[in-house]
């Protein structure tokens, strides 16, 4: 926990450098009208730099004293975040070639079928009849297109309706 | 003007017009004075009588407007889709609203409002009843009420435990919105005279009472305030119009959606923690029976003070921002320390459930108080529903009342509307309610994530944003369990560009030079308030040392 405390630190102090740097290319002074682009984000990100500091030799202080204390993720937890995670970003990868709705059905069968180990008939009927329900509220109700990736839209044209 | 007057139409009429003397236009000042037009021109200022008559008036077209069949349906619709997401983990009332932004776009501002605002009273019902049955807080502030709303419940009188509940929630509803109705004209006449340096100042208040209020780590807090100002700035720069920490990449032109960021941070975010802990859904099966309402009746009468008192705090709290969850707590703690039969909290008292109940909800609706008149949202849900406003075309703050007096209006009647519809609704359906928690979590998490993905993909139709989705999900399971809070940076997140605008001009009218930001009369006590507010537990840390080292001297 402690130790996840001061590498997340870091990283927005990281956050913080890079943000100045940009700032300062933009100029963070008095301009032609007043308060030039970088004006702004430049304090923010001063602000960000300076409190992780602290933060940092906080969390080093504590560290030192208490040792590394809970790890940030309790015991399991991580391989069940992974398995969520993990089919999530597959499932907006494989959006990107045939289409959110397509893609939701694989998602939806493999998460309730593999994880779940729920009946096929079951997996079978939500995880077709819900993006079903989403595609015509959204894309034949209130006209939001929805992605349909490379291939979605060739897909897609062959239901009839 | 026919004689009716609404209060809603105003003039700006030169101060020298008004009195009569023309004065050549270049020496003219630039003061002008607000007139209320139809108004009886014998009293300009209007005497209290007639303000509250004014207010009584916009109050029926208010509930005309949201009592109307359409507006109605989209009140009922909301509540139900509201009090769901208030059921289920990982959903909010916050992102229940962002996701449900993209459809509003497709509809009359007025019902694209009480839509949101009813998903957000829904889920403040909907957040109780996942507490009291399942002992699963759905939303932070509902934490107060697992205390003694499970043990209730448990105890085989789950059917009162909800409606007490939802009575105090009612109740709490009832006294903010009478607060809203009376008072949002009056602070915004007021705010009319703000300046961008008063602009600036209410931010530097908000954010200073943000701070403090949310109990966690002062540097914590103040870094995910700049982060999320930092994520409104990246993209075109309004005043400018240079690129701004692009770093030369197309995707990041856009900048960041607070949307995107929203349903990420508490949607996403909440389901890892969620997964992580390993919930078990056992809940308590309940009904409420009309003996239910009856005995709950009767502790309400009984317990009317505690009612009161938690409503009042709730709504005190509820204007500042993030003042929902200490509401609760605080209320809660009150209602201990003042009850004769302290032994029984914790083990189902119904004086500790009624108590965070009108305080949770109380501070709920107070929240769209500082939302309407000043821009400044009262809490994260309400921070997107302000997002939203901007995106339909409308300026929050008080030209709103102004310029758009039947959709502020509509939205104040459709608040008294909605309590009444919900809390009917939630008495009427709890089982139905209930039986979502019992939805097996197999199908609900990917259901939940698939939502969460049309959502933020729906704000702009990129897919990009589905990415940022995630990663957001990341840093805001990350946050959570560092202790950084969130609310802060979506707050921040929103209202990057206004407050950016506001010190930007107001150091534009001061020259360069800071002390604007003090100027007298609004803008000094506002910062004084603040750095009060900021600096108040530091102050009474060192007082408890400094008195402890007298103690141990002495």
């Amino acid at each position: 926990m402690r130790k996840a405390d001061i590498i997340v630190a870091l990283g927005l102090m990281l956050v913080g450098f890079i943000v100045l740097a940009d700032t300062i290319r933009l100029g963070f002074g008095w301009g032609m009208s007043g308060p030039e682009a970088g004006f702004f984000p430049f304090y923010m990100g001063l602000g960000i730099v300076i409190c992780t500091f602290f933060i940092v030799l906080r969390g080093i202080k504590i560290y030192k004293k208490e040792g590394s204390g809970k790890p940030i993720v309790a015991e399991g937890g991580l391989t069940q975040i992974l398995w969520v995670l993990i089919p999530a970003a597959g499932m907006v990868l494989l959006a990107e070639l045939v289409g959110l709705h397509l893609a939701t059905v694989l998602y939806l069968a493999f998460y309730m079928g593999v994880v779940g180990k729920m009946h096929w008939v079951k997996v079978a009927l939500v995880s077709l009849l819900i993006p079903l329900a989403v595609y015509i509220v959204f894309d034949k109700l209130f006209l939001i297109p929805l992605p349909e990736g490379l291939w979605g839209g060739n897909i897609m044209a062959l239901i009839p309706f | 003007m026919g004689g009716k007057y609404y209060g809603s139409y105003t003039l700006l009429i030169p101060t020298e017009l008004r009195h009569g003397r023309d004065v050549a236009p270049h020496k003219r000042k630039t003061k002008y004075h607000v007139l209320p037009c139809g108004a009886p021109s014998g009293k300009p200022e209007g005497g209290t009588k007639l303000d509250i008559l004014n207010n009584f008036n916009n109050l029926m077209m208010g509930l005309s407007v949201a009592m109307q069949p359409y507006n109605l349906m989209i009140a009922v619709i909301g509540l139900i889709l509201g009090i769901i997401v208030g059921v289920l983990p990982g959903l909010g009332g916050a992102n229940g609203c962002a996701i449900l932004i993209p459809i509003t776009f497709a509809m009359p501002p007025t019902a694209a409002v009480i839509l949101l605002a009813c998903v957000y009273w829904g889920a403040l019902y909907g957040g109780s009843i996942c507490s009291i049955l399942f002992n699963i807080p759905g939303e932070p502030w509902a934490v107060a009420v697992t205390f003694d709303g499970y043990p209730m419940a448990k105890s085989g009188r789950a059917g009162k435990a909800l409606v007490l509940s939802s009575l105090s929630h009612g109740v709490g509803a009832v006294i903010g919105v009478f607060l809203l109705t009376f008072f949002a004209p009056i602070i915004a006449e007021f705010a009319l005279k703000f300046g961008p340096p008063e602009t600036a100042a209410v931010m530097i208040l908000t954010f200073s009472a943000m701070t403090r209020l949310g109990g966690k780590s002062v540097l914590k807090s103040l870094v995910a305030i700049f982060l999320g100002f930092i994520l409104a700035a990246v993209g075109m720069d309004i005043v400018s119009g240079k690129l701004r920490m692009t770093y030369g990449t197309v995707p990041l032109m856009g900048g960041f959606s607070f949307i995107v960021a929203v349903i990420g941070l508490f949607g996403i975010g909440e389901m890892f923690l969620t997964v992580e802990e390993g919930l078990k859904m056992e809940g308590i099966k309940a009904r409420v029976r009309l003996k239910d309402v009856w005995d709950a009746l009767r502790e309400m009468v009984r317990y009317r003070k505690i009612l009161m008192m938690g409503s009042l705090i709730g709504c005190w709290l509820g204007i500042q921002p993030g003042g929902a969850t200490p509401a609760s707590f605080m209320a809660y703690g009150f209602a201990k320390s003042s009850a004769a039969d302290k032994d029984q909290y914790g083990k189902g008292a119904s004086s500790g459930i009624i108590a965070p109940e009108a305080a949770g909800h109380g501070a709920g609706t107070s929240a769209t108080l500082p939302m309407i008149t000043l821009g400044i949202p009262g809490s994260p849900t309400m921070a997107v529903i302000m997002g939203g406003l901007m995106i339909w075309g409308l300026q929050p703050g008080p030209m709103l009342f102004k310029e758009h007096a039947d959709f502020v209006w509509g939205l104040i009647g459709s608040i008294w509307v909605a309590n009444f519809v919900g809390l009917f609704l939630v008495l009427a359906f709890v089982p139905l309610f209930a039986a979502i928690l019992r939805i097996k979590f197999s199908i609900l998490m990917p259901v939940i994530i698939y939502v969460c993905a049309i959502g933020a993909y729906a704000v702009n139709n990129r897919m990009i944003d589905i990415y940022y989705m995630i990663i957001f999900g990341i840093v805001g399971f990350l946050f959570k369990k560092l202790d950084y809070p969130i609310a802060p940076m979506v707050l921040a997140l929103v209202l990057g560009n206004m407050a950016e605008t506001a010190v930007r001009q107001a150091l534009i009218m001061g020259r360069g030079n800071p002390i604007i930001f003090f100027r007298p009369p609004i803008a000094l006590p506002l910062v004084m308030l603040a750095l009060f507010l900021f600096f108040l537990p530091t102050l009474s840390k060192w007082k408890q040392r400094l008195s402890a080292k007298k103690e141990t001297k002495s």
